[in-house]
């Protein structure tokens, strides 16, 4: 396959810019390759490929920003938008916290992120891939209906700033999902399972679909279930999104601006000791890895939340500028058309000593959740939502699976109230981990 | 872009040469502009054009879609042998089948009007508008403690070319202002926003009534400091026409997509002609109304018609795609849409609404002796396959014995599909869709609008911290 160029129009743009009278400028040139195959009802329904290529310039003149992006790589569009985004930035107003870009450093290349199967990969072989996972579902119940698929994406970035950064970059990655759909009568069996990784061979498809069976005929015969506060469990796959709210409510700009529920939590006890949580951009082969950040700041991991303390906040240089401090290495810069914000890389909580059967064992009437987001209003930090699978527990036993049933409160009640972590969990692309977390009381809203 | 057009019709050409029994050839332009503007700074001024090809064909029976953003006639050539290669990579797996009904070819151009273009308006005058609407909701208080503006406007062009003889083209503008107002007090903080948009040029920012557009982001955002956590528990609830169009778009409408139908993921599949809902429920979707959703022809190139999906609570309709059409029947009436070209076409939801009945807001409430009314929608979505959504609200208040008592904040609603549509009770006639928006499906946004008179809906869990 012909390789398709990004140094020349990022070099280009930085030529013209160069000569131009601005303050700040960076350019970055993506190409990615895309292949997927859908399943929907009876099995793989469609094979596609995509081709995404593209420019973006930022330029910065007396603090105001233009930003342009086209996906042209053509020597005429490419001036056209340094022209344009240098036409913008004498428009926009001083930003007063704009500080400036971040200069060159030298890191350690974050190894294993590019896996050489999934940059051959040709469409045929990807269209074999879906088989094995409906084929597990299957050997678990015939019957189902299906919503799902595998994509596979490797793509290559080539970064220049005007403060001298100069970053190649090349990753791939690879996803599996799978929603099974029973039907009994007017009773419904439903629920999903997904994987994703940085190498094909990581992603155990079997599983996926296995799981995605068993799981949605669990959910056969669910009840409404009755207000009350009541004990939570959750699984590694719903305590994510309690973690990631944190983490990226401890995010750039939005954190340090005070615009979001943890802008005041730095140096504050939010949980029992027994909570530790680090960030870690670093781990070889992991999803949420890389050398540098979105800026050409190398990456290093970072404990956020040491002791139930919250340690750090996770910046980019912009918020990093206005507290006086330095980058963390946490800049994202969403591709070519995407403005640089911050936000957390490969989550890790550290394990408990505890297990999800010892939580159930233990807990006399709660819930169970398999499914929910904890997302809470990012400004407020309340939080009502959906328990969209789960599990009545009662006398330490799994029963039936609820339906409608909300829970509500603060995010910070939940964080404060966790009272047991598990020493099993599960790991996530191979970065993220996440543990099962049992919380000792919430409010539910049902019947 | 006549040449373009050649080059469409040669590759569908083409595709039937290489043994394709159809193929469709779509190029899609979109030019987009937008300001930021944070406490009374412009900080960043943006723009960027989209621009691409995408391919879709039915081999051997089965679906293959490629796409490029560099549609040179011999890159189009290679995505249309990726589309086939795609199509034959899974002709051997066991599968859902690839049919689509044939319909009659279109030939036809629509550009949709404006009375001012975003492009004959300077940056510097868009800026200067920006800053005094966004000044309006920062000296509304001295509680405001942070205020942003987005303004985008954007351009589409899409050219639908396909083997049946489909020749369209279809250029819309829209334009949106987005308003997000931070208040607070001590440890309390609250979000109040505004938005508005349609398809239409920079008129809708002219038209702009400051003090009723961004001061109402922030006088919810200063009021909801004071307002409560909400009762927990089932109750009637009272929705204002916002998050009764979020409603209908999340609990209803995602279930009526043709796709969803046949692949098994509605709860309504196998209830066409069945009564589904109170005799005072009829939904609409409607791609040819004036809304953030308009649009004549959709991206498979089939004109767009009003879809009446539920009458006076009986099921009577999905909204199709030519491939839901011919697995489920019914008549494709425009309903496949596709972010861009890379994306392929599935069945989206336009202006989606419920019609209006004949009550005044106070003839609602009045019936009510304890509930819950809501106003302002965030985000919703639904499980449809065993209907059940979600629906976050901006605020609400109590209802007591008919009246509006106590303010609330940080209020969400769950229900059951099947049973939140028979639980309406009583339907206002004050109908009101302005709730532009985008929608996610499958990994793809899209245009949408939704909209409702008020409305009562008994037996609703409402989630909250009391």
């Amino acid at each position: 396959m012909e390789k398709i160029d990004l140094i020349t129009p990022v070099e280009r743009a930085m030529r013209i810019l160069s000569r131009l009278d601005v303050d700040f400028y960076d350019a970055v040139a993506l190409y990615s390759r895309s292949l997927s195959v859908n399943i929907m009802g009876k099995g793989v329904k469609e094979a596609s490929a995509q081709i995404d290529v593209g420019i973006g310039v930022r330029v910065f003149k007396n603090k105001g920003m233009g930003a342009v992006y086209s996906q042209s790589l053509e020597d005429a569009d490419v001036e056209a938008t340094v022209n344009q985004a240098v036409s913008f930035a004498r428009i926009s107003q001083p930003d007063p916290y704009f500080k400036g870009i971040p200069g060159p450093s030298k890191a350690p290349e974050v190894p294993d992120l590019c896996d050489g199967e999934i940059v051959n990969l040709t469409l045929e072989d990807a269209g074999r891939i879906p088989k094995g996972m409906i084929d597990a579902a299957e050997s678990v119940r015939g019957g189902a209906m299906y919503l799902g698929g595998f994509a596979a994406n490797h793509s290559r970035a080539y970064l220049m700033t005007s403060t001298g950064v100069s970053i190649e970059s090349e990753k791939t990655s690879a996803s599996a999902y799978l929603q099974p759909v029973y039907r009994e009568g007017d009773d419904v069996g439903s629920s999903y399972e997904f994987d994703f990784a940085v190498s094909l061979s990581e992603i155990d498809f079997y599983k996926v679909g296995k799981r995605a069976a068993e799981k949605a005929i669990e959910q056969f015969s669910s009840r409404k279930a009755e207000s009350g506060s009541l004990p939570l469990i959750l699984s590694p796959e719903s305590s994510s999104s309690l973690f990631s709210a944190l983490l990226s409510a401890l995010s750039g700009e939005s954190a340090v601006k005070g615009r979001t529920f943890a802008s005041g939590l730095l140096g504050k006890q939010i949980a029992p000791e027994i909570l530790e949580i680090e960030d870690d951009g670093t781990i070889p082969g992991a999803i949420a890895s890389s050398t540098y950040d979105g800026e050409g700041v190398p990456k290093r991991p970072l404990n956020v939340v040491s002791r139930g303390r919250v340690m750090t906040f996770l910046h980019n240089s912009y918020s990093a500028g206005i507290m006086n401090t330095e980058s963390t290495g946490h800049a994202i810069r969403g591709g070519y058309r995407g403005q640089v914000g911050a936000g957390p890389s490969n989550i890790r909580v550290k394990p408990g000593d505890s297990s999800l059967e010892e939580m159930i064992a233990e807990t006399k009437k709660g819930i169970l959740i398999i499914n929910a987001s904890f997302s809470p209003n990012m400004v407020s930090g309340e939080f009502s939502t959906t328990i969209d699978e789960g599990f009545l527990i009662e006398n330490g036993e799994k029963k039936h699976p609820v339906k409608n049933l909300m829970a509500g409160g603060h995010i910070m009640d939940l964080y404060r109230d966790i009272e047991l972590i598990s020493k099993e969990g599960r790991t996530f692309g191979k970065g993220f981990f996440f543990p099962s977390i049992k919380i000792s009381q919430v409010k539910l809203s049902g019947k | 872009m006549l040449i373009l057009k050649d080059l469409l019709e040669s590759i569908v050409q083409k595709a039937l040469n290489e043994g394709a029994s159809f193929c469709e050839a779509r190029f899609f332009e979109e030019r987009g502009n937008s300001i930021t503007i944070e406490n009374g700074i412009a900080r960043s001024l943006s723009s960027g054009i989209l621009k691409g090809v995408g391919i879709r064909v039915i081999v051997n029976g089965r679906w293959g879609f490629a796409s490029t953003n560099m549609p040179t006639k011999q890159n189009v050539e290679k995505t249309l042998r990726d589309a086939i290669g795609g199509a034959k990579s899974i002709t051997a797996q066991a599968g859902e089948e690839a049919r689509i009904v044939e319909v009659k070819p279109s030939v036809d151009t629509i550009i949709h009007e404006m009375k001012i273009k975003p492009e004959d308006v300077s940056p510097e005058e868009k800026v200067k508008r920006m800053l005094e609407v966004e000044g309006a909701a920062r000296n509304f208080s001295d509680r405001v403690k942070d205020t942003f503006i987005l303004y985008g406007d954007v351009i589409t062009r899409v050219i639908v070319c396909n083997s049946f003889g489909t020749l369209i083209e279809e250029v819309a503008p829209r334009t949106r202002v987005f308003c997000r107002v931070i208040a607070r007090e001590g440890d309390n903080m609250q979000a109040g926003f505004e938005g508005l948009g349609n398809v239409a040029g920079y008129e809708i920012v002219e038209n702009i009534e400051v003090e009723k557009f961004s001061l109402r982001a922030a006088e919810r955002a200063v009021s909801l400091l004071s307002a409560h956590p909400p009762p927990r528990g089932t109750f009637p609830i009272v929705v204002d026409p916002r998050v009764g169009g979020l409603f209908i778009h999340e609990a209803f409408g995602h279930n009526s997509e043709g796709d969803l139908v046949f692949s098994g993921q509605s709860i309504i599949a196998d209830k066409l002609g069945q009564k589904i809902a109170s005799n005072l429920v009829t939904i609409i979707d409607d791609p040819t109304r004036q809304g953030f959703g308009h649009f004549i022809y959709d991206h498979e190139g089939t004109r767009a018609k009003p879809h009446i999906l539920v009458r006076n609570g009986v099921l009577t309709g999905f909204l199709h795609s030519l491939e839901s059409s011919a697995k489920i029947g019914g008549e494709p009436e425009g309903s496949a849409r596709a972010q861009s070209h890379h994306h392929p076409p599935i069945v989206r939801m336009s202006n989606t609404y419920l019609a209006p009945g004949d009550l005044t807001l106070e003839e609602i409430l009045e019936d009510v002796d304890y509930g819950v009314y809501l106003a302002g929608s965030q985000y919703g979505y639904v499980e449809s396959q065993k209907g059940q959504f979600t629906c976050k609200v901006e605020e609400a208040w109590l209802i007591e014995k008919g009246e509006l008592t106590e303010h609330l904040r940080d209020v969400a609603i769950s229900g059951l599909t099947l049973e939140a549509l028979k639980n309406v009770k009583a339907v206002g006639k004050d109908f009101r869709m302005d709730m532009p928006g985008m929608c996610g499906k499958s990994g793809q946004g899209m245009y949408v609008d939704a909209g409702a008179p008020h409305f009562r809906i008994d037996g609703i869990v409402v989630g909250g911290r009391r």
